[in-house]
């Protein structure tokens, strides 16, 4: 039988095994939720403030309102006005919480009638444009030329230099890193997990005894990563999938300019990562003589994985360092921490294209000695093998 | 048997030699297996019958030999055509019966009507008609073994290389199993298996080969084998035993109290001993006891 058709024949017998777990099933929703939540719940959080409804009373207040829009916005408070024609209409609105302000300004005076105080805030903004006004008028009754007055009333800009300026908000940053980071070390390690699962059940069970008379080992391991591999990728699309949905519908967040490279980056990271590890699970998954023995021949490999995850958190703390970079090359580490990075800093596109053909290239390299450990340790019978060993024999 | 390259549905073995370390596990090892014929293959554990097997099917790269299907070697589309039940039991533990038969024989190269339908035939023959959606797990040691069978039989392959096919199953599943393998031969296809039933093999099989240390110690059938035995006697005389004691080249055996049994050399004459017995008392019984397979199994290890 030719290549391909039995590829896809062991390849289509592993995903339906998969897909009877309900596992899987549980996984995908939960990272799937996760994702859309970090999306958002910041957007629901952070809704922005209402603007105070200010009631001006008369036509005289009611001239002040593009002073009073100007100054407010210079000192970031939002305000509604509200034309009011008598000052008994604007009380009772104000009692009636329709405003939360009533001005009336009029010769010398002016009053600003609140339910119980006024924000200090606002309070400055209102006496700034009252005094204005009322200097304003007093300099034109003094005999100073409109234009005089107002070029005496120009003020001088206050330019604001920081000596020690406050770092720009990682918050979001961090959480799109840490939940980057983490959707990839969960899936490329369960999913590698899987794949070292499913070659010591065959061999363990003597079912690979029957396979290896019929099916070439290559074929029967290609066929095998490519079954899980294909669950994994549906898996981590569907998370993936339904945070760019939510990214689309949520039109302020927090992470939505990160988002739309992210999502697609995490996508694309797992295969690579998934391809590195999966070889590697499998060579380990054939040097087992019992079930419970994957523990300590996947070990050695799934430590580079969580080295990787771990020193995520550091490079949350210090995300421009030049190891991160560095570490964003390094094959087996690079499915973590490229993403993460992306996450955190700008990347140039061809870090990213290098890193992801390094990590392809390890992934080739790696596949092409699993498949000689492979191919000579699933059919031997005897104890477990170690690495070494493993390495020595299958090169004889 | 022929021994031409000439096409036929023949397996052939020849030299086939192989060691573990410093221990040889086949030293030599030849035979044939034609078409139509049963080939019993027996030794004792560690003899070299699963060694020889897994060489057969490819599992195991001999160092050297020669193993060859209708005349040429055996490669990896011949093993398509081969069905193999190896030693110890390889079935997906939590896949059900039916798309297990399914999966190996398209595997095999079948499509998936033709599996379907062979698989559900087998099924039907082998009487687990009524367990096709169970799980292999949740089967009895008894119905595993025939879903083994099934796997090996289910893409209608030329070729049967059955490991041990009989251990542990009780008697009318060792029955039904034969009955089996006998229609298949008698359709033409060649099956070799081992087993250390002997009573088995020697009901079943066509033709024996016996293996000891790697290496054939005999191979043949049954009366060619039986040749090998010394002539037995089984003589009953109500006379007190040692009445045979003196003649010349007569061995006793056993006496098993339905009368002593005693190989005889070959100069020696049969006559000789009946006069004896009759001088000695009336006889009750006298005649040629027709050896077994375990007989024949016994007389060549010991040597």
């Amino acid at each position: 039988m030719s290549g391909a058709p039995t590829v896809w024949l062991v390849a289509r017998r592993e995903i339906e095994e998969r897909l009877r777990s309900r596992t899987i099933r549980i996984m995908t929703a939960l990272s799937a939720v996760l994702v859309v939540a970090v999306i958002v719940v910041p957007s629901i959080v952070h809704t922005p403030a209402k603007p105070t409804p200010v009631g001006l009373v008369g036509a005289s207040t009611q001239t002040l309102a593009p002073a009073l829009q100007r100054a407010a916005s210079a000192a970031g408070v939002k305000l509604r006005l509200v034309d009011v024609s008598s000052a008994a209409a604007a009380r009772a609105d104000v009692r009636a919480k329709t405003l939360d302000v009533a001005l009336v300004v009029g010769g010398d005076r002016a009053t600003a009638q609140v339910r119980q105080d006024l924000d200090s805030t606002l309070r400055a903004v209102l006496q700034a444009v009252v005094s204005e006004a009322h200097l304003r008028s007093a300099l034109a009754t003094s005999g100073l030329s409109p234009s005089a007055v107002g070029r005496a009333l120009t003020p001088t800009p206050l330019a604001v230099v920081a000596l020690n300026p406050a770092p720009p908000d990682q918050t979001a940053h961090s959480l799109a890193a840490v939940i980057a980071g983490l959707l990839l070390y969960m899936s490329i390690a369960m999913y590698g997990n899987a794949v070292a699962q499913g070659v010591a059940q065959e061999k363990t069970s003597r079912t690979a005894e029957v396979l290896l008379a019929i099916v070439r080992p290559s074929r029967l391991l290609a066929g095998k990563v490519l079954g899980i591999g294909l669950v994994g990728f549906v898996q981590i699309g569907v998370t993936v999938g339904a945070g760019l949905v939510a990214n689309a519908l949520v039109q302020r967040a927090e992470i939505p300019s990160t988002a739309w490279v992210l999502l697609p980056m995490v996508l694309l990271w797992f295969l690579l990562g998934f391809a590195l590890y999966a070889f590697a699970c499998a060579a380990a998954g054939a040097l087992v003589a019992r079930q419970e023995e994957i523990g300590f021949v996947t070990m050695p490999i799934l430590m580079i994985l969580v080295i990787s995850f771990l020193l995520m958190y550091v490079a949350i703390a210090t995300p421009s360092a030049s190891w991160l970079t560095v570490v964003s090359f390094v094959p087996p580490m690079a499915p973590v921490l490229m993403p993460v990075r992306i996450a955190l800093v700008h990347v140039p596109i061809w870090q990213v294209a290098l890193s992801a053909a390094l990590t392809l290239a390890a992934g080739m390299l790696v596949a092409a000695s699993a498949a000689r450990i492979y191919s000579f340790a699933l059919v031997r019978g005897g104890a477990r093998l170690s690495w070494g060993e493993a390495l020595r024999l299958s090169r004889s | 048997m022929s021994a031409a390259a000439d096409g036929a549905p023949t397996l052939r073995v020849a030299g086939l030699r192989h060691r573990f370390g410093e221990r040889p596990a086949v030293d030599g090892v030849e035979f044939a297996v034609a078409g139509g014929e049963i080939v019993g293959l027996v030794g004792r554990n560690g003899a070299g019958k699963t060694t020889t097997m897994r060489a057969v099917m490819g599992i195991l790269q001999p160092q050297e030999g020669e193993i060859t299907w209708r005349g040429h070697a055996v490669g990896f589309a011949d093993r398509l055509r081969f069905g193999y039940m190896p030693e110890e039991r390889g079935l997906y533990p939590q896949m059900k019966v039916l798309p297990q038969l399914v999966y190996f024989a398209r595997l095999c190269g079948l499509d998936r009507t033709t599996a379907e339908r062979n698989a559900g035939e087998l099924l039907g023959r082998l009487d687990l008609a009524a367990r096709a959606q169970d799980q292999a797990i949740a089967l009895s040691h008894g119905n595993q073994q025939r879903v083994q069978l099934a796997v090996a039989m289910v893409h209608d392959p030329d070729l049967f290389v059955l490991d041990e096919p009989f251990a542990g199953l009780d008697p009318s599943v060792v029955d039904d199993l034969s009955k089996i393998l006998r229609a298949e031969a008698d359709r033409g296809r060649a099956i070799l298996f081992s087993s250390h039933q002997l009573d088995l093999v020697e009901r079943l099989c066509d033709r024996t080969v016996v293996l000891e240390h790697g290496r054939v110690l005999a191979a043949g059938t049954l009366d060619e084998l039986r040749a090998r035995l010394p002539r037995r006697l089984r003589v009953k005389v109500d006379a007190p035993p040692g009445w045979e004691r003196g003649l010349a080249g007569v061995h006793a055996e056993d006496d098993d109290g339905d009368g002593v049994l005693l190989d005889l050399d070959a100069g020696a004459d049969a006559q000789d001993v009946l006069a004896a017995a009759r001088a000695a008392g009336p006889v009750e019984q006298f005649g040629y006891e027709r050896g077994h397979l375990v007989d024949v199994y016994r007389e060549l290890v010991r040597r």
